[in-house]
């Protein structure tokens, strides 16, 4: 690796903690004026609270509905990764490890939802959806999801698959292990990691997704966290101790998580995008 | 191995079932509403180019074109930023410095939060007179700085782009940092006894093994940059104030598709317009990517 005088440690270290403060910056002045009162938000806003008004969260809480936002988000979320890592786990397991006619050009056609934005498809999926009378409906929002999410996965499952060796799958298969057996106790087991990465990524694009809520449910009680506080921004616009407040209970659940799966989380988004 | 026909119908199916119904049919099907008007509801009218021909000339052409240069601009100002930034960051974190990995989880954090809080969050702390940017640069004494960041035309749309780059920069830094730790140390040991400084081990060594990563991550931001709205919703509403200042794409279909108060013009089949012309952009990149990744794949 390369070596580095002790001036341009200092200078990384200098560089690297501005920026940490820029980034970290922001994140500790949105805590510390949810717990102001709003005079004192707007006349000492660098300043420590004189009174922890946790007031605010309770009221941010009941008014932005964040109950029912957490509830929502997470069952979509939920149901559309296990969705997800099923269905393209499958498909990936039969790309990878069986050969038949049109196999490369089924992964190609599959490839092509990779980076080709789904949101561009909103309008036919608005009215497919309503066709089928799932508009305005968690199990609609779970559909989509799990559709989109389905190329990313498949791709990043049939790369780790693919350095499953063959003869495994062989042997198991004189031993007299059925499609389904050599799926489930060979396969499955040996690509753990790329389960999780797809798990990963899957949770996160839908827990932090606003677009398609933004289009697909009109009923406040079905709105995603997301939604829910994107309608409470809109009607409380002056009160800011409770928008600071509702942001901070917005984010804390991603954020708690990340922090304590950081590793698994960075390994994950990062290797994931560039896979 | 072989399989059975039954077998393969099984796995594959599902996804691919759920694949062809929501995303590709869905995909295609924009382009066959694009020659219709519809409101919605009632009656499809089939319109031939018409769209596309207000798309391209007449008062709505110049709705997409000022929406389309803005698109243009994120992506070489956000190119610019997050790949150049990116690059020094990685280069700093990849000294080996004590603390990486604490740096690198808050780096990261932003990413994790949806766009459009971190818009609804930076949109208090950009305010003019309260805002946070604002009392800061007041209280240090450079008060003659403060701006009306969201409210200048001329400033609205760089502010947004500089809060993207704070949100997904980390994203950026450790990937480029990724791609640099996977350099052979044996490579740079080489150039090093051939007498290179830092710098010229830098330019001549990392960077160049560091392009194919460049190269993917460009791809990814131009598709994005042509898909942006949540934090232009969030900052500036779905009108993309001020005067239209910092319009996208995204919001102009937005508008058009789904109206929203204000809206000159709101069809269906005008939104789908605006989606096959976004997707025509964005469709040859994607194509690269796909061609780039299974190329690299089979080696």
């Amino acid at each position: 690796m390369m070596r580095f005088s002790k001036f341009y440690k200092f200078l990384a270290y200098l560089v690297l903690s501005v920026y940490a403060l820029i980034i970290a910056g922001p994140f500790f002045m949105m805590v510390m004026n949810s717990f102001k009162s709003m005079r004192e938000l707007f006349l000492k806003p660098f300043s420590l609270p004189t009174k922890f008004m946790y007031q605010n969260y309770v009221q941010a809480w009941q008014r932005a509905s964040i109950m029912r936002g957490y509830l929502n988000s997470a069952i979509v979320a939920a149901v559309s990764v296990v969705a997800v890592v099923v269905l393209s786990s499958m498909f990936a397991y039969m790309i990878a490890k069986y050969e038949f006619r049109g196999r490369r050009y089924l992964f190609l056609y599959s490839m092509l939802g990779l980076t080709l934005p789904a949101r561009l498809a909103v309008i036919p999926i608005f009215l497919l959806l309503r066709s089928l009378n799932l508009t305005n409906s968690l199990l609609g929002l779970i559909i989509v999801y799990s559709s989109v999410n389905i190329p990313f996965s498949a791709f990043i499952l049939k790369n780790f698959m693919d350095s499953v060796p063959n003869e495994l799958c062989e042997a198991a298969r004189i031993d007299g292990a059925s499609v389904g057996m050599i799926y489930r106790s060979i396969v499955l087991p040996l690509v753990k990691p790329a389960l999780s990465i797809v798990a990963i990524v899957t949770f996160v694009n839908v827990w932090n997704d606003f677009f398609f809520p933004l289009i697909l449910i009109n009923d406040r009680s079905k709105a995603t966290i997301t939604l829910a506080v994107s309608i409470f921004f809109g009607e409380y616009s002056t009160q800011w101790q409770l928008l600071f407040s509702g942001l901070t209970l917005s984010i804390a659940p991603t954020v708690i998580l990340f922090l304590i799966f950081s590793q698994t989380f960075i390994a994950g988004m990062t290797q994931g995008a560039i896979k | 191995m072989k399989v059975k026909l039954r077998y393969i119908l099984i796995f594959i199916l599902p996804a691919m079932f759920l694949y062809t119904l929501f995303v590709m049919y869905p995909l295609f099907d924009s382009l066959r509403l694009s020659f219709y008007s519809w409101r919605g509801v009632g009656e499809k009218i089939f319109v031939g180019l018409k769209n596309y021909r207000d798309m391209f000339s007449g008062g709505f052409s110049k709705e997409v074109f000022n929406a389309f240069y803005h698109n243009v601009y994120f992506f070489v100002l956000v190119s610019a930023l997050e790949l150049g930034l990116g690059f020094l960051i990685a280069l700093l974190l990849a000294s080996k410095i004590k603390g990486t990995k604490i740096f690198r989880t808050v780096v990261y954090l932003p990413n994790m939060i949806p766009l459009v809080m971190v818009g609804f969050m930076w949109s208090l702390f950009l305010h003019p007179q309260i805002g946070l940017v604002n009392q800061l640069l007041k209280a240090i004494g450079l008060g003659s700085l403060a701006r009306p960041w969201l409210g200048d035309p001329n400033l609205a749309l760089t502010t947004i782009i500089i809060v993207n780059v704070w949100r997904n920069l980390g994203f950026y830094v450790l990937v480029i940092l990724a791609s640099i730790l996977n350099i052979s140390p044996e490579l740079i040991e080489a150039a090093y006894i051939d007498g290179a400084s830092n710098w010229k081990t830098t330019w001549r060594v990392i960077f160049p093994l560091t392009v194919p990563t460049f190269r993917t991550l460009l791809i990814l931001l131009f598709i994005g940059s042509f898909n942006v709205f949540d934090m232009i919703y969030a900052l500036e509403g779905v009108q993309a104030g001020p005067f239209r200042s910092t319009d996208v794409l995204g919001t102009v279909f937005y508008r058009t598709a789904f109206g929203g108060l204000g809206s000159a013009y709101t069809d269906m089949g005008l939104g789908a317009a605006v989606t096959v012309f976004i997707f025509m952009i964005v469709m040859p990149m994607s194509i690269l990517y796909v061609y780039l990744v299974e190329r690299r794949d089979r080696r």
